[in-house]
């Protein structure tokens, strides 16, 4: 074994990880991607076949342009592979609404809903507890007429939309999709973004009134784009916010309530752990992030009141790799310039460490003056 | 690729996976996210992977990728993870090698976490690969396909980090 093989070998059982994952991580992993495989399929092959329908359909009926611009429910159900619900959009008990609503940057258009029970060929765990479920269909377009990205576009998904059911009378943050073990499927046609909305059956709920929300900047519920009333029950969409806010009335048939069962459902909701509370550990993953984060902005606000360690102030200097090398009373910091900070920023760097003794908290600050030196100071944080 | 394609590569890959997130990621929370981000990016991106000849190289390019994009996330937790205990692993060890020969020596606990602490002061150009190579078990052909660079310049950033690894210990240990 030469010289070079044997330092080969040293690397190799110096650098193996003996790290694992438990399997309590992979089977909440698999199981994350589950739901969201439910939730948002990715259809690229229908998208491909139905761009080319559409391009067929355009060059036959050129001069049909705004009644067929739009897919219907129906179509929008059969892209997205579910058959049965393709024709229960057909059937007398769906409602066809083609409701239009401007705001913000996009227009969109709430084309029809339908409720029942087996409207799906593949039954997931929320349909064998509630038979009854509720599907609508939306689509989205962008005002300037450009098109919205396709699913396998970057951009996709970038600019997160909320869509979901509210009844009137029910807190929204507590009554919504995510709640009423709701989803959705997504497709992009012809840069018509449609959205295929379910959740457990609205008809129950019917002489209440249900809305359909949505609202863009945020994939769950947001408080900021709605307000709710809770002497009067009403949800109302706040003017003041900046991305979209809209309420559609949904026409249920008052006929089909049942106020009794709403109620038994409403019960046991209120009994079922919220999604907010940790049972998601998406949503909990969030949690300590934002916790994480929301610590490290306290610490953040300690430091203008904090004590600079005035021995503590000094240049830092630069390794073979170029990274500014600081240390002090055996704190020492590595870290790259392009990591403190950005490219002709001077002042201090927004990038803080923070080091806690004996619940003592203190800070490593960078700066940079226009010369380029950059000096590192320790403050205690009181 | 459906859930079950997606259950045996995880659990064909998820160790090596999970041990080259390690190394990025230096934490156990911080791996768990970056090695559960790898493979929801990959079911967004499974199209790719089922064209993929190589599973493994891809999930790992994706955590690689995904690290690069985070990394101001991951920059911003590692603050409050203490740089100064590596570098007080390091300071507490003198270099072995000094008197003895490599032939001879025993890769002691203390002298793997020298080289580890070594090897995560590197530039993330020389640290990847070495990871990749050393960690997540990948030939130099597929850290070339993974990273989209030739061969011999996985070869050359290879080389560069076992020098510089060596040099840091050699100094460490005057």
């Amino acid at each position: 074994m030469n010289e070079s093989e044997k330092w080969d070998r040293l690397f190799k059982e110096a650098l193996a990880s003996t790290a694992e994952p438990d399997e309590e991580l992979n089977e909440r992993m698999l199981n994350r991607i589950k739901e969201r495989s439910r939730r948002m399929p990715v259809f690229r092959k229908r998208i491909s076949i139905a761009v080319l329908v559409a391009v067929c359909t355009l060059v036959m009926s050129i001069t049909a342009v705004a009644a067929t611009q739009f897919f219907n429910p129906k179509q929008v159900a059969e892209h997205l592979g579910k058959d049965i619900l393709a024709k229960a959009f057909e059937s007398k008990d769906a409602i066809e609404i083609n409701q239009t609503v401007a705001s913000g940057d996009y227009s969109y258009t709430l084309h029809g809903i339908v409720s029942g029970a087996g409207l799906e060929e593949m039954n997931s765990s929320a349909q064998t507890v509630n038979p009854a479920r509720t599907y609508a269909v939306l689509s989205i377009t962008r005002q300037d007429g450009k098109p919205m990205p396709a699913t396998s576009d970057a951009e996709y998904g970038k600019v997160p939309f909320f869509v979901s059911p509210l009844i009137k009378g029910q807190k929204p943050w507590q009554v919504n999709i995510m709640t009423m073990h709701g989803g959705y499927s997504e497709t992009v046609i012809d840069g018509i973004m449609y959205r295929l909305i379910e959740c457990d059956g609205l008809e129950m709920f019917a002489d209440r009134g249900v809305y359909l929300a949505v609202s863009s900047g945020e994939s769950f519920y947001n408080s900021e784009a709605f307000a709710y009333n809770e002497s009067t029950g009403e949800v109302k969409p706040n003017a003041d916010y900046k991305g979209t806010s809209i309420l559609f009335d949904l026409p249920l048939d008052k006929a089909k309530a049942d106020h009794a069962k709403a109620e038994a459902y409403l019960k046991k909701m209120r009994n079922e752990p919220s999604p907010k509370t940790g049972a998601d550990p998406e949503t909990a993953s969030n949690d300590a992030e934002a916790d994480m984060v929301k610590k490290m902005d306290e610490l953040k606000n300690k430091i203008p009141d904090g004590e600079i360690i005035p021995e503590s102030v000094k240049e830092v200097t630069y390794d073979d790799l170029g990274r500014a090398i600081y240390e002090y009373d055996g704190w020492k910091s590595a870290l790259s310039v392009d990591m403190l900070f950005t490219e002709g920023q001077t002042g201090y760097s927004d990038a803080v460490q923070f080091s806690e003794a004996n619940g003592n908290y203190m800070a490593l600050q960078f700066a940079r003056d226009e010369k380029g030196v950059i000096t590192g100071r320790v403050i205690n944080l009181k | 690729m459906d859930i079950e394609a997606l259950g045996n590569l995880v659990q064909l890959h998820g160790k090596a996976i999970y041990g080259f997130c390690y190394k990025l990621a230096g934490n156990k929370a911080d791996t768990d996210d970056l090695y559960q981000e790898t493979f929801l990016k990959a079911i967004e991106v499974r199209h790719k992977l089922d064209a993929s000849q190589n599973p493994k190289g891809f999930l790992i390019s994706i955590a690689v990728g995904l690290r690069k994009n985070n990394r101001r996330k991951w920059a911003r937790r590692q603050r409050i993870a203490p740089i100064a205990e590596l570098n007080e692993a390091v300071d507490k060890h003198s270099w072995p090698y000094s008197n003895e020969t490599p032939e001879d020596a025993v890769l002691s606990q203390e002298l793997r976490g020298m080289i580890q602490a070594a090897a995560d002061r590197l530039d993330d150009r020389l640290r990847i690969p070495l990871y990749m190579h050393y960690t997540a078990e990948m030939s130099i052909d597929e850290v070339a396909s993974a990273l989209r660079i030739p061969s011999g310049t996985v070869k050359s950033r290879l080389s560069r980090a076992r020098e510089a690894v060596k040099k840091m210990l050699e100094v460490e240990s005057l």
